[in-house]
């Protein structure tokens, strides 16, 4: 009996402890093919982290999700997987509030600013841990626009380039211009001959919408059918279909529950804090300095190309490039991604 | 806060537990009374993990219906329910965590044995355990040992049976799961899992 006993407690700790190792042992020393997952504690939140690709140089490429609420590995897909972690390493994070980070905050926990530390601390974390040689480049899509154009205003010099994926570095600028674009986009396609329904639709909801100041309810309504609008232009070959692989491997990742729980949580917060009707950084757009990338898909619905061009002529930086891929929207690295990562390197190879 | 208030009503709950079971069912001993009980628990996507706890029978009634083909016994009983659940998320090392739920199961059995529960864990908490964690406080960076957070998780589950009186494997079970974790993030998050597993006696 007390054999049996001392078996089973043996049986316990060991599997206990194969569950530890399987959970938390996977570091990988090789700089070469880094495969790392770990988190980054600050200010009650901790926010997953995940370094893939080639770290060999210890350049890195720090990627902002958008959103706001939206999922790190997202973007761990196509080219930017297949390409771009061939040179250079990756890092995806959740941010606060975001995916699968966890903590304990009230809603003063949520701020562009707070989020901006939590950017400028991975830094250090990275620093910290792969040597204080790293170099970074940051790379903000949609709302990572906004949180990347705010980050670089607080400290640019920490980044080697600014990489702006059809970026919202002015988000109340939004509401009007998806008035003006819905419309000309609604009447182009009902000229053509596509999904007339539904652009007429479009054509009678952007109608009735405020017209004269925004509003938040409305502002979903735009963003919602702008989102819609990029399927259908899909549908009609006016834009490529994305095609992102291992778009599956996020069903795993993420518990989606979670996910989805956080999106709405964390959109909600910073939509409440004026987000959509205050927040615009152009005027600002001039103090950012280094070498920039501005890529951007002619079709976007989502953050429209003129947002791009304005980000081309406002920024500060003596070398500056604006990309417009003609048969993208609003995610041209799954639109046009061959296309998409070889701007990417060729600007990290030029400016690393 | 949160762990003062679980700690309390843990208490509580145990002390009634025991002076309730040495009311009624005194004459049946604390492991005659007691059924333990090993399974899965997760969502075979994202989090998968074991489940392991007891039932202690706290009341018991049999309604005994007299019918045409003979005596008809249902059985409706209240237990007291201890979980625990060990889950992870293999593929991304990101939701590791350890549950625990404390609380009332009402079962109802039919002469063919089949059950159903409702159970309610008011009492319940999640604790996570996160991989490598590195804490940064102004210009300092530190790795934290052992990092994770502590949540108040209470649960409600739903569950369906069958009783395999004399068998070694004295019941199996499968149920479903839905439970808060809270204060997550700047609010509560939900969380849905179904378990399936066997109870058995010591």
């Amino acid at each position: 009996m007390t054999c049996r006993y001392s078996y089973s407690k043996r049986t316990v700790v060991f599997l206990f402890t194969l569950i530890l190792c399987l959970t938390a042992c996977s570091d990988s020393e090789n700089l070469g093919n880094l495969d790392d997952t770990f988190f980054l504690r600050r200010a009650n939140a901790d926010m997953p982290v995940y370094v893939h690709g080639n770290g060999s140089e210890k350049v890195f490429l720090l990627l902002l999700h958008g959103g706001p609420g939206g999922a790190g590995l997202n973007y761990r897909a196509g080219t930017i997987k297949n390409e771009i972690e061939k040179k250079y390493a990756v890092v995806y994070y959740d941010q606060r509030g975001s995916g699968m980070s966890q903590g304990s905050y009230n809603k003063n926990g949520i701020s562009v600013d707070i989020m901006v530390d939590d950017v400028l601390a991975l830094v250090k974390v990275i620093k910290h841990k792969y040597g204080d040689d790293s170099r970074f480049f940051l790379m903000g899509h949609s709302w990572g626009g906004t949180l990347g154009t705010a980050t670089l205003l607080k400290d640019q010099h920490l980044f080697k380039g600014w990489i702006e994926v059809d970026g919202a570095h002015n988000p109340s600028g939004l509401y009007y211009e998806y008035i003006n674009l819905l419309t000309k986009t609604a009447h182009e396609q009902i000229a053509e001959g596509h999904h007339i329904e539904f652009w007429e639709k479009v054509l009678k909801d952007v109608q009735n919408v405020d017209q004269h100041k925004i509003n938040l309810d409305d502002f979903y309504i735009l963003n919602s059918t702008a989102h819609q609008g990029e399927v259908r232009l899909a549908n009609d070959h006016v834009i490529y279909q994305a095609n992102f692989d291992d778009g599956n491997a996020f069903l795993f990742k993420y518990n989606l529950i979670t996910y989805f729980s956080n999106r709405f949580q964390t959109g909600d917060i910073l939509s409440n804090k004026g987000m959509w009707k205050t927040l615009d950084f152009t005027s600002r757009l001039h103090e950012i300095t280094i070498p920039s990338l501005l890529l951007w898909g002619k079709h976007d619905l989502v953050v429209p190309l003129k947002f791009g061009q304005e980000a081309f002529q406002k920024l500060g930086s003596t070398s500056k490039r604006l990309v417009v891929f003609e048969n993208s929207a609003h995610s041209p690295m799954a639109m046009e991604g061959d296309d998409f990562a070889r701007e990417v390197l060729q600007f990290m190879d030029a400016y690393k | 806060m949160n762990l003062k208030l679980i700690r309390t009503l843990s208490v509580f709950m145990l002390t009634i537990s025991v002076l309730h079971g040495q009311e009624s069912l005194h004459q049946i001993s604390f492991m005659d009374r007691t059924e333990f009980k090993v399974g899965y628990d997760g969502n075979l996507i994202w989090n998968n993990g074991i489940s392991v706890g007891g039932e202690y029978l706290w009341k018991e009634k049999f309604n005994v219906k007299e019918r045409r083909k003979g005596t008809k016994t249902i059985t409706k009983q209240v237990l007291f329910n201890v979980n625990g659940v060990l889950s992870t998320n293999f593929s991304s090392q990101t939701d590791t965590g350890f549950s625990g739920w404390f609380g009332l199961i009402w079962r109802r059995t039919n002469p063919k044995g089949r059950q159903f529960s409702l159970g309610i864990n008011p009492l319940g908490f999640y604790r996570s355990y996160l991989p490598e964690t590195y804490e940064v406080k102004g210009d300092k960076v530190r790795k934290v040992f052992l990092a994770g957070r502590t949540f108040y998780s209470p649960s409600i589950t739903i569950g369906f049976g069958k009783d395999r009186p004399g068998k070694k494997l004295s019941g199996r079970y499968i149920n479903f799961n839905f439970a808060i974790k809270t204060p997550n993030n700047a609010g509560l998050t939900p969380y849905l899992s179904f378990s399936y597993g066997y109870r058995f006696k010591l």
